[in-house]
C-alpha cells in the first residue's frame, strides 16, 4: 500500500520508534504501580451502623474495590448479633470503583436507591463515603447510581459534585443568650423589652418562672440543659378553659397566669401566702391602689389590686421561689406594674392547688 | 385435532380477530370524524391514542427539572432521568395510563427556570403556577393540585374555620413569600409577624407568639412532620390562586384537552389525593378553605 505525505527518514524512525517505547513502558509503569496500589491487601476500615450511629469494623481488603464490595456485603452475622447493621439494601450491586487523582468512583446499582426514609438514604451514602475516604490517599468520593448522577434522592448530599466528607446533619447548637431571651418572651415568662442579650435580674427572674412551670428545682440560672428545655417548650396552657380576661394562681407551682381568652400572655413569678395563709376559691379584683397602706404589716405595698378580703396582688422586695407571705400574692419589680394593668376591676382571679402539685 | 388443524384454527381465529380490530377502528375513526361530543365517552376508560389532527405519541416524554425531592428526584444519566420519583412523576405515570401511552421518558431540564425553553424536549412537564394564563407555545391543564397557602396552627388551638376567627389571631409568616401576601390580606386586628426563616415561624407558632403561620400548602405537611408535639395541625387554606398544573408542549402532538381530561378524573377518582398524602404528608386540595 502506497504512503501518502514525505517519507520519513531513518533516524526520525529510530526516534518515533524510541518514544513509543518510552509511551508504553510508562503506561505499562502506571499501571503496575495504581494496580499494586489498589490491590494490595490492607486492613481498612468499612462504616456500618450501630444504634443509630456510623461504626466502623475491620476488614481485609484489596483496594478500592475490595473495600466497596465489603461494605455492600453488610456486617457478618457475628457483627449483626453486636447490633451492627447496615442502611444499605441487600444485593445491590457494584458496578464501577475506580481512582483517579484522588477521588473514588463508586457506581452501585439502582438497588442503592431503593425506599424512602430520609434518615436510611442519607446514611447509606455516608457509609459508601466513610469507606473509601478511609483509604489511604483519597480526597473524594464521586457516587453514581446506574453510571447517573442522583439528585434530590439522598438528602444532605449534592452528588453531582464529588463528595469530600459525610454529611452529618446539623443537630441544633445551643441557643444564644439573647435567642434564649426570645423564646422566654415569645412563651410569655418575660417581656419583650427584657429580650436585651446580656443576663441580667429580669431573665433570671424570666428563667425562674420557666423552672416552676417546667417543675425543675429553682434557682433561676440559666445552664445548657435549662436553655434546650426553653428551645424545646411550647406555650404553657391554663388550667381552665373560660372566655374572657382572667387570672390563675397555681398555688403549686406558685405562678400567676395571665389570660385572654384562653391564651396565656404571661406568666409571673409569685410568692402567695405560707401555710396556705391565701385562701383558695373563685374571686374578681375589686379594689386597686398604686400605693396601698398595709396597716397591720404598716409598710407600702406599690401596686396592688385586692382580690379577697386584704389579700392583693403587690409589688415586694422579696420574692422567694416558695410560699413566704402573710396572704397576699407577692411580685417582683419587673412584673408588679404590667400585672396591675392587667387586673382590672372585676378581673376573674382562681386560686387553686393545681392537680399533681 | 392434528398439528396442522391446530395451526388452521388457530390461522382462522387470528383472521377474525383481526378483521374485528380493523372493524373497530374504522368505526373509531367515523366517531371522531363525526365529532361525537367528548362527553359520551366513558369517562373512566383511558381515552383512545389517536385524535383528528394531531400525532399520537407513542413515547410520552417528561421534562424534570429536579427542583423538589418531594416531587422530582432521579438519577440522571445523560440528559435522561433514569431512575425517578417523586410526586410528579407519579402522577406523569398515571396521566400516560390514562393517555393509553405504553412508554414513558423522563428528562432532565436544569434549572427549573429553563424548563419551559426547552419546550421541545418533552410533550409534558408538571409546574407550579401562579397564573391561569399559559405561557407561550405551550397549553396548561387545569390544576393538578390546587396547593394556595395553608395554616398551621399553633397547639391547643381551635383551627380557625372562617376569616372572621382568622382575624382576631395573630398570624405570622416567612417575609417576603405568598404566605405573607396571604397573611396581609386577610387584614387581621394585629399585624402579621414576619419571620426571617421558616425555623423561627414554626418556634413563633411552637411558642404560642403566633396562633396561625401561614405556609405554601405544598410544604406545609413536611413542615410539621416530626414536630407534632409542638405543632398544631395543618388546618386549613387561603385561597392564592396557585396550583400544580401539567404543561403541554404545542409540539407534542397531544391534544390539551385530552389531558385536561385525564388529570380531572385523576383528581375526581382520589388518585391524586392519595398521592399527594403518600409524598406531601397531606393532601392540600383536601383542606378546608378558610373564607
Amino acid at each position: 500500500m502506497k504512503e501518502f505525505g514525505p517519507t520519513p527518514s531513518n533516524g526520525q524512525r529510530v526516534m518515533r520508534y524510541l518514544a513509543a517505547l518510552a509511551a508504553v513502558a510508562a503506561l505499562a509503569l502506571g499501571v503496575a504501580t495504581s494496580a499494586g496500589a489498589a490491590e494490595r491487601v490492607t486492613r481498612a476500615d468499612v462504616w456500618f451502623v450501630k444504634q443509630g450511629k456510623p461504626f466502623a469494623v475491620k476488614r481485609s481488603v484489596a483496594g478500592v474495590a475490595g473495600a466497596m464490595r465489603a461494605l455492600l456485603a453488610g456486617p457478618t452475622p457475628r457483627e449483626r448479633a453486636r447490633g451492627v447493621t447496615t442502611a444499605i439494601p441487600s444485593k445491590t450491586p457494584l458496578l464501577r470503583a475506580e481512582v483517579a487523582h484522588r477521588i473514588v468512583t463508586i457506581d452501585v446499582g439502582g438497588r442503592f436507591a431503593m425506599g424512602l426514609d430520609a434518615g436510611s438514604l442519607t446514611a447509606r451514602v455516608g457509609q459508601l463515603v466513610r469507606t473509601a475516604r478511609a483509604l489511604p490517599g483519597v480526597k473524594a468520593v464521586k457516587v453514581r447510581v446506574e453510571g447517573g448522577v442522583p439528585i434530590g434522592l439522598f438528602p444532605g448530599y449534592d452528588l453531582s459534585r464529588p463528595v469530600l466528607k459525610p454529611y452529618v446533619p446539623e443537630r441544633p447548637a445551643a441557643p444564644s443568650l439573647r435567642e434564649t431571651q426570645q423564646l422566654l418572651s415569645d412563651l410569655g415568662f418575660m417581656a419583650q423589652s427584657g429580650v436585651t442579650g446580656s443576663p441580667d435580674g429580669q431573665t433570671s427572674n424570666a428563667v425562674l418562672a420557666f423552672q416552676k412551670w417546667a417543675r425543675l428545682s429553682r434557682d433561676g440560672s440559666l445552664t445548657t440543659e435549662v436553655s434546650e428545655m426553653i428551645a424545646r417548650s411550647t406555650r404553657p396552657q391554663p388550667a381552665f378553659r373560660k372566655p374572657g380576661h382572667r387570672i390563675e394562681v397555681h398555688l403549686g407551682r406558685q405562678l400567676a397566669l395571665l389570660i385572654d381568652h384562653n391564651r396565656v400572655t404571661r406568666l409571673v413569678h409569685i410568692s402567695s401566702g405560707a401555710g396556705g395563709a391565701t385562701p383558695r376559691g373563685a374571686f374578681h379584683v375589686f379594689r386597686k391602689e398604686r400605693y396601698s397602706w398595709s396597716v397591720p404589716f404598716k409598710v407600702w405595698l406599690p401596686w396592688a389590686s385586692y382580690f379577697v378580703g386584704g389579700v392583693a396582688f403587690h409589688e415586694f422586695g422579696s420574692v422567694p421561689t416558695y410560699a413566704a407571705s402573710h396572704g397576699c400574692v407577692r411580685v417582683n419589680h419587673y412584673d408588679a406594674p404590667m400585672l396591675y394593668e392587667f387586673a382590672t376591676h372585676g378581673t376573674p382571679v382562681d386560686v387553686f392547688w393545681e392537680p399533681g402539685a | 385435532m392434528n398439528l396442522r388443524q391446530v395451526a388452521g384454527a388457530l390461522a382462522g381465529g387470528v383472521g377474525l380477530v383481526i378483521g374485528v380490530l380493523g372493524a373497530a377502528v374504522v368505526i373509531g375513526v367515523a366517531i371522531v370524524a363525526l365529532g361525537i361530543p367528548d362527553e359520551v365517552r366513558a369517562d373512566d376508560a383511558p381515552a383512545p391514542t389517536a385524535t383528528a389532527g394531531a400525532r399520537a405519541p407513542e413515547e410520552l416524554v417528561v421534562g424534570l427539572s429536579l427542583a423538589d425531592p418531594a416531587l422530582q428526584a432521579g438519577v440522571v444519566r445523560g440528559r435522561d432521568v433514569i431512575l425517578a420519583r417523586g410526586l410528579e412523576v407519579e402522577v406523569a405515570r398515571k396521566l400516560a395510563d390514562r393517555l393509553g401511552i405504553a412508554r414513558l421518558r423522563f428528562v432532565a431540564v436544569r434549572p427549573a427556570s429553563r424548563l419551559l425553553a426547552s419546550r421541545d424536549a418533552w410533550d409534558i412537564a408538571l409546574m407550579s403556577i401562579d397564573s391561569p394564563r399559559a405561557p407561550a407555545a405551550v397549553d396548561i391543564t387545569m390544576p393538578y393540585l390546587a396547593t394556595d397557602q395553608a395554616l398551621i396552627v399553633r397547639r391547643g388551638l381551635e383551627p380557625p374555620g372562617t376569616r372572621a376567627r382568622l382575624r382576631t389571631l395573630q398570624l405570622c409568616a416567612v417575609k417576603r413569600t405568598a404566605g405573607a401576601q396571604a397573611a396581609a390580606a386577610v387584614g387581621a386586628d394585629r399585624t402579621a409577624l414576619r419571620a426571617p426563616n421558616v425555623d423561627r415561624l414554626l418556634q413563633l407558632v411552637q411558642t404560642g407568639a403566633c396562633d396561625v403561620a401561614v405556609v405554601d400548602a405544598i410544604k406545609a405537611g413536611r413542615l410539621v412532620e416530626g414536630k407534632r408535639s409542638l405543632l398544631g395541625p395543618v388546618s386549613g387554606r387561603l385561597l392564592h390562586g396557585s396550583g400544580q398544573v401539567v404543561v403541554v408542549s404545542r409540539n407534542s402532538g397531544l391534544d390539551p384537552r385530552r389531558v385536561d381530561r385525564a388529570v380531572n378524573r385523576l383528581r375526581v377518582n382520589g388518585t391524586l389525593s392519595k398521592l399527594a398524602r403518600f409524598w406531601l404528608g397531606v393532601d392540600p386540595a383536601a383542606l378546608r378553605v378558610v373564607r
